[in-house]
């Protein structure tokens, strides 16, 4: 009981601090900024943090300037639906789920619902992960560390299978676009031998094919290049919006979706490494599963936006739990965080909490003042991405690309990535021809070395007996589910099957 | 009035124009690039923002921070070897293990010895071994006497045949264990891997482990240099415990690309000396483990050059191959 009063009088300090002019203003700041590169395709909320580290100095105080790089974060994973939504095109990995639903609702012409209940639903559940890392932070990060290459591997693997059933149309074609994912996500260093893989001797692709190079390619150009040819004939069907925002039904819909996909993104989110991807995918995944109409899926149905959006965001507040507790980053944006706190002489871990009371609970106020800002700036700016939709194909589509091509060499300063992106769209366009749903491969690309790593790295540890993956709890459990889902899935197919043979 | 102006432009054109004059050599005249061959946030990145941040008391420009990762520090260092040698482009973090490692197993675009001038080493990354708080040994012998007994000894390291990787061969080969290294991608992830207890022991840099160190989650046992780590002083060499494991671990210093004029490189080894006895960047250097030790050009080349015939010999020795 003691413990939990001082959370509150940890917490009541903390909205001291987060409420000075100062910090609120950047809190703004950094919720403008995290919006505003959440929504331009590439430029990524790990690069703007670099860009604005000198200037985190100048701030002086590191309550400060971490409340600021926090704000962008986690209001880049607000703004990383808008792209998904409007255009197609995944601002980061864990936005890759919404492409699906999102963009076809908007073909729908329910682009405004689909914004309005992303903006709601990130508010709800950022909201439910900061409530998470103020209440129950070291606990959990505790039990995260319990994570190691076997729980890794059993769980990745099931976030495969996901991806596999995730395109909604054929097993096959999603097993096709998987493998092509898997491979394309084996170029570069062999994680475990360092020998080097399908590089053709260029340096270029020896740390691999950047993500966001992949992502723009397949899904932004790639459609803008097989739009080309539909406009020449129709005018596209985008230009037409029903509602601005979603109505009570959508709201209806989508509330559980928001509720389950909060927990979902919180509590995977919490691992190191791939959290955010995954947590959407399992959102995706659960939310088909409980609809009253899974055919619904991957043709416009709110949920599918719903429950990943909100999984993603609150998966972006729990991944600040291993840093504050633990002193562990677990993506490029938090690692940056932890490098800016570094250079402020200040050491995230466990002594955070203790040491520098302000630092901890200032950032925590500061999350739940910074949700509600967001949610208040872009909410409005709702109509105005609606009436994007309005500019002219012939317009638009250079732009998008030219964004594309910013955001893309600023990732690592070289025009090779440029290029890179040039091949994925031709190979998005010929996918979308043979009508071949690129979110299975996205997906196995980012999840594929993290499965290779895993499993050669439990392997090692057992010294080479695979019942590692079964004796270790957690995996067992995990590796449990799975195998009980895969069952489940052909027991329901085969008697499908049957009723169809005879009605 | 008039007088008074007419005086004050004389004045001031007299003392421009030795400043006018002296603009064509007087180096430098614009800000100092300093490339990060690696993602912004990693050791070498901190490094480089902290001089950064106190040069402009002893730099005449400020010097920028530059971030060009990708082919594992090759690309960056490529970009600044291939550029004009002015020494408006230096490379930080020279004496990574790009430089003295990858050689000994890849063909380079570029020579890093002949290519480059060295300008001055800032710090070293040594290599120290660490166990969890509650392993079931606490030193060094504990660990070599439970491993006796046991068919494996495993070791978390950050990337597969990188410096770590390498010491840890050796240390298989000193102890008499069979140590099985485990690769990780990159030295937080494998500092994960060890604090959640995953693996036997492990290998990393201090700046990477020192939070967890100072909060008991981790003991460091033994460090691979010639001479105790200041980062961590306390902490016994594996020589001092009669292990012949010595490897040069990291080394992080400046340099630029062949051709830049001597008093370039004289004024920037100048420079980068006053900041690294300036108090407070020591002290802020060894609160995030990255112990200042400074060398100059000449010293730091001959340095290197050993250091990279130490891995050389080590990968033969072990046999190391990729493939």
């Amino acid at each position: 009981m003691g413990e939990f009063l001082g959370m509150f009088q940890g917490l009541a300090s903390g909205f001291d601090i987060a409420f000075t002019l100062t910090n609120l203003t950047f809190a703004l700041i950094g919720a403008v900024l995290g919006t505003m590169v959440g929504i331009l395709p590439g430029l990524g909320p790990s690069a703007t943090i670099s860009l604005l580290l000198p200037l985190s100095f100048k701030i002086g105080s590191p309550v400060t300037s971490i409340i600021m790089m926090a704000g962008i974060f986690y209001g880049a994973m607000y703004g990383g639906s808008t792209t998904s939504i409007l255009v197609n095109i995944p601002g980061e990995a864990a936005s890759v789920v919404t492409c699906i639903d999102g963009y076809q609702m908007a073909l729908k012409g329910r682009a405004g619902p689909a914004l309005g209940i992303a903006a709601i639903g990130s508010f709800i559940a950022g909201t439910i992960g900061v409530l998470g890392l103020t209440f129950v932070a070291p606990p959990l990060a505790e039990f995260a560390l319990k994570f190691g290459p076997p729980e890794y591997f059993s769980l990745t693997l099931f976030g495969l299978l996901m991806a596999t059933l995730l395109g909604g149309g054929s097993i096959l074609k999603g097993l096709i676009m998987v493998v092509l994912g898997l491979l394309l996500g084996s170029v570069g260093l062999d994680p475990i031998s360092g020998a080097i893989r399908f590089t053709w001797g260029l340096h270029m692709l020896q740390e691999g094919i950047d993500f966001v190079t992949l992502a723009m390619g397949m899904f932004g150009v790639g459609e803008i290049f097989y739009n080309l040819e539909k406009v020449l004939k129709t005018e596209l069907v985008t230009r037409k919006v029903t509602h601005l925002w979603p109505t009570l039904k959508d709201w209806a819909d989508s509330k559980w979706a928001v509720i389950r996909g909060s927990f979902i993104g919180f509590f995977i989110g919490i691992l190191p490494g791939g959290g955010a991807v995954i947590s959407s995918l399992v959102s995706y995944a659960v939310e088909k599963r409980v609809s009253k109409s899974p055919e619904e899926f991957g043709k416009g149905a709110i949920q599918g936006v719903a429950g990943p959006e909100s999984a993603n965001n609150a998966a972006a507040s729990a991944s600040f739990i291993p840093l504050l507790t633990l002193g562990i980053p677990g993506n490029a944006a938090i690692a940056m965080i932890f490098a800016a706190l570094l250079i402020q002489g200040v050491q995230p871990g466990p002594f955070l909490i203790t040491e520098k009371p302000e630092i901890f609970w200032g950032v925590v106020a500061s999350m739940y003042i910074g949700n509600v800002m967001l949610l208040i700036l872009n909410l409005p700016m709702v109509g105005l991405w609606v009436q994007l939709l309005r500019v002219p194909y012939s317009i638009l589509a250079p732009i998008v690309v030219l964004f594309c091509c910013v955001g893309v060499y600023s990732i690592r300063n070289t025009v090779f990535d440029i290029y890179v992106m040039g091949i994925f769209g031709v190979i998005g366009y010929i996918l979308r021809k043979v009508d071949l749903e690129p979110g299975p491969m996205i997906l196995a690309f980012v999840l594929g070395p993290i499965l290779e790593r895993a499993i050669r790295q439990a392997l090692l540890i057992s010294a080479g007996s695979p019942l590692i993956f079964f004796t270790r709890p957690i995996s067992g459990a995990l590796m449990g589910v799975l195998i009980l889902f895969i069952v489940l899935q052909v027991f329901f197919n085969i008697r499908q099957k049957k009723k169809k043979m005879n009605p | 009035m008039l007088k008074k102006m007419l005086v004050g432009i004389v004045l001031g054109s007299f003392l421009l124009l030795p400043m006018l004059a002296g603009a064509q050599e007087k180096y430098p005249t614009k800000a100092i690039e300093l490339v990060v061959p690696f993602a912004a946030g990693g050791s070498t990145d901190v490094l480089a923002r902290l001089v950064a941040k106190y040069a402009p008391k002893y730099f005449d420009k400020p010097l920028v921070v530059v971030n060009k990762p990708g082919g594992g520090g090759i690309t960056g260092t490529e970009g600044v070897v291939r550029s004009k040698p002015d020494g408006y482009s230096l490379f930080i973090g020279y004496g990574s293990g790009h430089d003295l490692v990858t050689p000994h197993f890849q063909k380079m675009p570029y020579d890093p010895f002949k290519d480059l001038l060295p300008v001055c080493r800032l710090s070293i990354h040594s290599i120290v071994m660490i166990i969890r708080g509650d392993a079931p040994y606490k030193t060094m012998k504990e660990l070599v006497e439970w491993g006796k007994k046991k068919p494996q000894v495993t070791a978390s390291v950050s990337t597969k045949a990188g410096s770590v990787d390498i010491t840890f061969q050796a240390v298989g080969k000193a102890t008499g264990l069979k140590m099985v290294t485990v690769p990780f991608r990159g030295g937080a992830e494998s500092v994960t891997a060890i604090v959640g207890g995953q693996t036997d022991c492990g290998g990393n840099h201090p700046s990477e482990v020192i939070s967890h160190i100072k909060a008991k989650r981790l003991i460091p046992i033994a460090v691979a240099l010639e001479n105790r780590d200041p980062a961590i002083p306390d902490v016994p060499t594996f020589k001092e415990l009669g292990y012949n494991v010595v490897a040069v671990g990291s080394v992080k210093g400046v340099a630029a690309p062949k051709g830049t004029p001597p008093e370039v490189i004289r004024y920037l080894a100048e420079r980068f000396k006053k900041v690294c006895d300036d108090q407070e960047f020591v002290k802020s250097m060894k609160d995030i483990g990255q112990p200042v030790m400074y060398q100059n050009p000449q010293e730091f080349g001959k340095f290197l050059k050993e250091g990279f015939d130490q891995y050389g010999k080590m990968i033969k020795e072990f046999n190391i191959k990729l493939e």
